[in-house]
């Protein structure tokens, strides 16, 4: 049976269909990319699948259990994990306290929490900041506290909204070893992400937005020669 | 509170102070302090640590000077009891209010509660049967530890400190618990809070009615230490502003600070007050010019409040830091 399960998901604001009939499957353990042009409705999908939007029509659901319609803590709870596209660290707070508030959803225990946030943060490279506050750190530092936080809710998926956005030549491929990492691991990662060179290496499957809809769903191989998707979004055949 | 010596120092000298000073007028200060100091405290719950700015807390404080005074009156109940029933009453308006603090943001949830406490005013005011309107209620004085009929001063100072420590203790709690490091993330960034999977409205809904409930008890005592209660002081906004400025000129969000700053409010008052506000002396009202350059000057420099500015200069962690 597949992990999350995306079933004809509709979302409309006013007069504009930000996602029309959208469904596909994500299996245990893949990678997935979402890629499109800006406005093709990916974000508006991020937000329907973790539970800040209710769709229209469609429905959203992990392990056979229905997420639509619940709210975004119990989204969280039940295993979907995610990170913002706009960073929202907690920046008043310490690196280690921003992730020991994800570790607190799985632990009652704050020394515990503690201890977990800790590991995390050795995981994604940020030890050595654990105890700045959150709003000195640069944005690639920001992306893998963000990381670092979704998952210390111990996610079964976990959504990443643009890794490599907003970070300069030098910081992407440390981030992008993280993403492989996780993977590596077991963790299922759905991943938008406008750099095409690095979601062609890392994803095994590509879905396409244009407009709201899907126009392509397949092996990166395939959807990167798709003429919808080169006519829509990459302007011509993309060759690594 | 990292380092807890500043608060054992403060409550200290508070507990030794009886020991010493026999002076009525510098009792009662004391007594004012830690009274001041835990009503911030509690505003503190919901304003400083679930970062919900309330103006209307004068309704809570009011709840509990009401229910305890009208109980003794009508009644014969004991003041305890009305404090229980006070502090019940105001987690059913605390709850309303929560549930008004997830749909309102920001200014608008500030004046909702404005117009919450003046409800409250305006029943207290105008339900004459039963409150004895805006002449207010006179708390009979009966003397015993049951009936809170207590003349002595020091055993008053003794029992606000019990109910003082009470409420740096829960403050010290939501410094180092986990529904603490929840509360700090919903006051940063609810929807980052609510994408890790704290439940936020609940946590701030909770945190509402926790902190009317002990702003209630502090009115509860109130009452009965000064043995009067006036609709139009108890639930008037100037209260609630004194919460909610002594939490903030001590340090919004951290244990001590609403003490501190309820200390300096109180002895600059008083003290102003007893210098240039005497009839004849020509000064009157020159008190209030002087009481807010000087918190125009604190807020100024120690933007953060006492607490944090003290703290950076000896190198210490005063708690969470301020709602930014």
């Amino acid at each position: 049976m597949s992990l999350l399960s995306v079933a004809g998901v509709t979302k409309r604001f006013g007069g504009v269909t930000a996602n029309r009939d959208i469904s596909f499957e994500v299996q245990p353990g893949e990678l997935i990319g979402i890629i499109g042009p800006n406005g093709s409705g990916k974000s508006t999908l991020f937000e329907i699948i973790s539970g800040f939007y209710h769709p229209d029509a469609g429905e959203v659901r992990l392990d056979g259990g229905r997420l639509t319609g619940l709210s975004p803590d119990r989204v969280c709870r039940l295993g979907v994990a995610r990170t913002f596209q706009k960073l929202r660290p907690f920046a008043g707070l310490t690196v280690v306290d921003n992730v020991m508030v994800g570790a607190l959803t799985r632990t009652h225990d704050v020394r515990h929490a503690r201890a977990r946030a800790r590991e995390l943060l050795e995981r994604v490279g940020l030890s050595e900041k654990a105890e700045a506050h959150a709003r000195t750190l640069s944005t690639g530092q920001r992306k893998r506290l963000e990381l670092a936080r979704a998952l210390a809710t111990e996610p079964r998926i976990l959504l990443l909204d643009e890794v490599t956005g907003g970070v300069d030549q030098r910081t992407i491929p440390g981030l992008v070893q993280l993403v492989r990492d996780l993977h590596r691991d077991g963790l299922t990662l759905l991943v938008i992400e406008h750099n095409m060179r690095v979601i062609t290496a890392v994803a095994q499957r590509i879905v396409a937005l244009y407009l709201g809809e899907k126009i392509a769903d397949g092996t990166p191989d395939v959807v990167t020669r798709d003429r919808r998707v080169v006519d829509a979004y990459l302007g011509q055949v993309y060759t690594q | 509170m990292r380092d807890p010596r500043p608060a054992l120092a403060f409550f200290a000298v508070a507990a030794l102070a009886p020991l010493v000073v026999r002076d009525a007028f510098l009792l009662d200060g004391l007594i004012l302090i830690l009274m001041w100091g835990a009503s911030a405290a509690a505003w503190n719950v919901a304003g400083g640590y679930a970062g919900q700015l309330s103006l209307g807390h004068s309704a809570f404080f009011g709840l509990g000077a009401y229910s305890a005074a009208l109980l003794g009156t009508r009644w014969g109940i004991s003041p305890w009891i009305g404090l229980i029933v006070g502090a019940v009453l105001a987690t059913a308006f605390g709850f309303i209010l929560g549930f008004l603090s997830n749909r309102l943001r920001g200014p608008y949830f500030g004046l909702a509660t404005i117009a919450f406490s003046q409800v409250l005013l305006l029943v207290a005011s105008r339900w004459r049967g039963f409150t004895s309107g805006s002449e207010g209620i006179p708390v009979p004085f009966r003397p015993g530890f049951w009936t809170l009929g207590i003349a002595d001063k020091r055993v008053w100072v003794y029992l606000v400190l019990v109910l003082a420590v009470l409420l740096y203790l829960v403050e010290v709690y939501l410094e180092r618990s986990r529904r603490g490091y929840q509360l700090a993330a919903v006051r940063e960034d609810e929807d980052a809070a609510l994408s890790l999977g704290v439940a936020a409205r609940r946590l701030k809904v909770a945190a509402i009615a926790v902190s009317a409930a002990l702003t209630a008890a502090c009115g509860t005592l109130w009452a009965q230490y000064v043995g009067f209660v006036d609709p139009y002081y108890v639930f008037s906004v100037d209260l609630s502003v004194r919460f909610c400025l002594a939490a903030i000129l001590g340090g919004i969000g951290t244990p001590l600070g609403p003490f501190l700053g309820a200390a300096v409010i109180t002895m600059l008052e008083t003290s102003l007050r007893a210098r240039f506000g005497g009839i004849g002396a020509g000064l009157i009202g020159i008190y209030l010019i002087i009481y807010g350059v000087v918190l125009i000057l604190t807020m100024r420099f120690a933007p953060q409040g006492l607490l944090p500015w003290v703290g950076q200069r000896l190198r210490w962690r005063p708690g969470l830091g301020p709602t930014s």
